[in-house]
């Protein structure tokens, strides 16, 4: 566990370097990012400017849920679509044969060898919405409803994350296979919106099949105080599970790697 | 287990690996059938190879393209599990992962990048510190003898991306290496390089050899990189071995020949087919080639000198190049 820290670390270092040396691209970068936050925040006072609420639910709970979007949205833009281009040229050139022979967890080697550090500025932003969505419902929020919020956003990052894993695994079995993620990349936007807004089929997609609901809608339900304890739990046992599958599904893949070519 | 100075570091016994790939015909309608059935065929890539490396040996693995040699140095090093036999390097079984074989071994594929493109190799050598667990003292003195080798200093500042191929391979070579393995699996290490960078690289690998001992197993298309490195060959053809041996046995075992020079008064053209086979060489040295078996040699020159009016004469090994061409082909 201490040395995947260290290679974490050195590759957080590695890559803030980069963000560094090219700083023009990091400040448009950064610019960009809070750009779209003014187009976010501009269309939620839009709607809420002609309706009381959503679905139930009020502006603060929106922003509240653009924030926990955001917070998903950072962890794929500076770590999971990097990787994802990373792994799949590997795939292709065989170049990640070098990834099977380092002494390091080859899961975890090939989730964080691109980071986009800048993206830090987003976990602030996204922060800053959450409690900015909290302070605007005016809602008092309890221990345990902020506990099982936070704890749920995290388990259902992870969840995310568990499924990025199955789905570049599945490369292994099928060689060519370029699109791995874009149901993924297609579907994630959805997290910007309570799932109760979306026709049922779309529903149970965003739930049970690319679980980007359960990353962001329930975290939100649980601060309302929506979620029974048991609800809280299974959704929380959903996420440690897929956790612990994806990397069962990594392992058996990559016993089947055999590089681009013999 | 623990290795005393008696075991090999690496110890292959009857390793074989069979591929399953997909066999289909050409043509628009055996591409629709092959959309609904595949068919599948085995390739036999590596059938039964064995052979021992002793600690410190540079052992060439020759053999022409999907002979296998990739496929071994590829099992050997963990990548491949095979489908039957035995490999133990350095005590430990390569597919296995383990990290204290990770941690003594290395893998350099001349074709295939291990750094970062759009990075500095320095920062490279910085993740491989981490990923191989070194203390900083450990790696600036692995960093200071690499560097007094390959002269990296300059070169490691810039983003690889920028790098003459020459100085990638140097820049490759030092990031596998920095972690002091005890066993090498270079695969075409001088591929694509000119002809003094592929020459620095080779002066490299020896000299390396000679202050780490390391075991070093390599396959090479160049066979000035054989005859520099590698005192022993392994040749390799449809997965199987054809010769274990000394590189300087191998034309007394696969081509008991020998090719005599001449040189004639006046650069008369002489037809040499009554002496041996006579053959054409690339270099333009004006001398014409006569092959003939080891044994004749004295006999043919004396009938030569005896007969025609030499001007001057060389008895030579045939080129190393065509006797592996002929070993790969028995």
């Amino acid at each position: 566990m201490r040395r995947i820290l260290r290679v974490i670390s050195a590759h957080v270092r590695v890559n803030l370097q980069q963000d560094l040396a090219y700083r023009v691209d990091t400040l448009v970068n950064i610019a960009t990012m809070m750009a779209w936050l003014g187009y976010d925040l501009a269309s939620i006072a839009v709607l809420f400017g002609s309706a009381q609420n959503i679905n139930g639910w009020l502006a603060g709970d929106i922003i509240v849920l653009l924030g926990v979007f955001r917070m998903l949205n950072t962890l794929m833009m500076s770590i999971v679509w990097p990787n994802t281009e990373l792994f799949n040229r590997g795939i292709r050139e065989g170049t990640l044969d070098y990834v099977f022979v380092m002494p390091v967890n080859s899961q975890a080697l090939i989730s964080i060898r691109r980071i986009q550090v800048w993206q830090v500025v987003n976990v602030f932003v996204a922060a800053a919405l959450i409690l900015a969505g909290i302070a605007t419902s005016g809602t008092p929020v309890s221990l345990g409803e902020a506990v099982s919020f936070l704890v749920l956003m995290v388990s259902g990052a992870a969840l995310i994350y568990a499924l990025w894993i199955v789905l570049i695994s599945l490369t292994f079995w099928f060689t060519k296979f370029d699109n791995n993620v874009s149901l993924l990349q297609a579907l994630i936007d959805t997290g910007r919106w309570p799932a109760s807004v979306y026709p049922m089929w779309m529903r149970l997609l965003v739930t049970f099949v690319v679980p980007i609901a359960v990353a962001t809608t329930v975290p939100v339900q649980a601060l309302r105080g929506e979620l029974s304890p048991l609800e809280a739990v299974g959704y929380f046992a959903v996420g440690v599970a897929g956790f612990g599958l994806a990397s069962l599904v990594w392992r058996a893949g990559s016993r089947r790697y055999s590089g681009a070519s013999s | 287990m623990t290795l005393n100075a008696s075991t090999p570091p690496i110890a292959v016994q009857a390793l074989s690996k069979t591929y399953q790939v997909t066999d289909r015909a050409g043509g628009f309608g055996a591409a629709v059938k092959g959309f609904f059935k595949r068919e599948y065929k085995d390739v036999k890539a590596v059938q039964s190879v064995s052979f021992e490396i002793a600690q410190g040996e540079i052992v060439g693995f020759l053999g022409p393209n999907g002979a296998g040699k990739t496929t071994t140095l590829k099992m050997l090093s963990g990548l491949l599990h095979p489908s039957g036999g035995k490999a133990n390097v350095l005590g430990f079984t390569p597919w296995e992962r383990r990290d204290g074989f990770l941690k003594t071994m290395t893998l350099v594929m001349g074709q295939r990048n291990r750094l970062s493109w759009d990075i500095p190799a320095a920062d490279s050598f910085l993740l491989n510190q981490a990923i191989y667990g070194l203390s900083d003292a450990e790696y600036a003195s692995s960093f200071g003898e690499l560097n007094e080798l390959l002269d990296l200093k300059e070169i490691i500042r810039k983003p690889v991306r920028q790098l003459s191929l020459g100085e990638r391979m140097k820049c490759e070579l030092a990031a596998a290496l920095l972690h002091r393995p005890k066993v090498l699996f270079l695969d075409e290490p001088t591929i694509g390089l000119d002809v003094s960078a592929q020459a620095r690289i080779r002066a490299f690998l020896k000299e390396y050899n000679r202050r780490s001992g390391a075991t070093i197993l390599l396959t090479s298309h160049y066979m000035a990189d054989v005859t520099a490195l590698c005192e022993r060959i392994i040749i390799i053809h449809h997965g199987q071995i054809k010769y274990d041996g000394a590189l300087s046995d191998l034309s007394r075992r696969i081509a008991p020949y020998k090719l005599i020079g001449l040189d004639f008064d006046d650069d008369t053209v002489v037809d040499l087919a009554p002496y041996g086979q006579p053959v054409t060489r690339e270099n333009e040295d004006g001398m014409q080639y006569v092959q003939v078996p080891a044994e004749k040699v004295s006999a043919v020159t004396a009938r030569l000198l005896a007969e025609q009016r030499v001007r001057d004469l060389t008895v030579a090994d045939p080129p190393i190049e065509d006797v592996i061409e002929r070993a790969f082909h028995e």
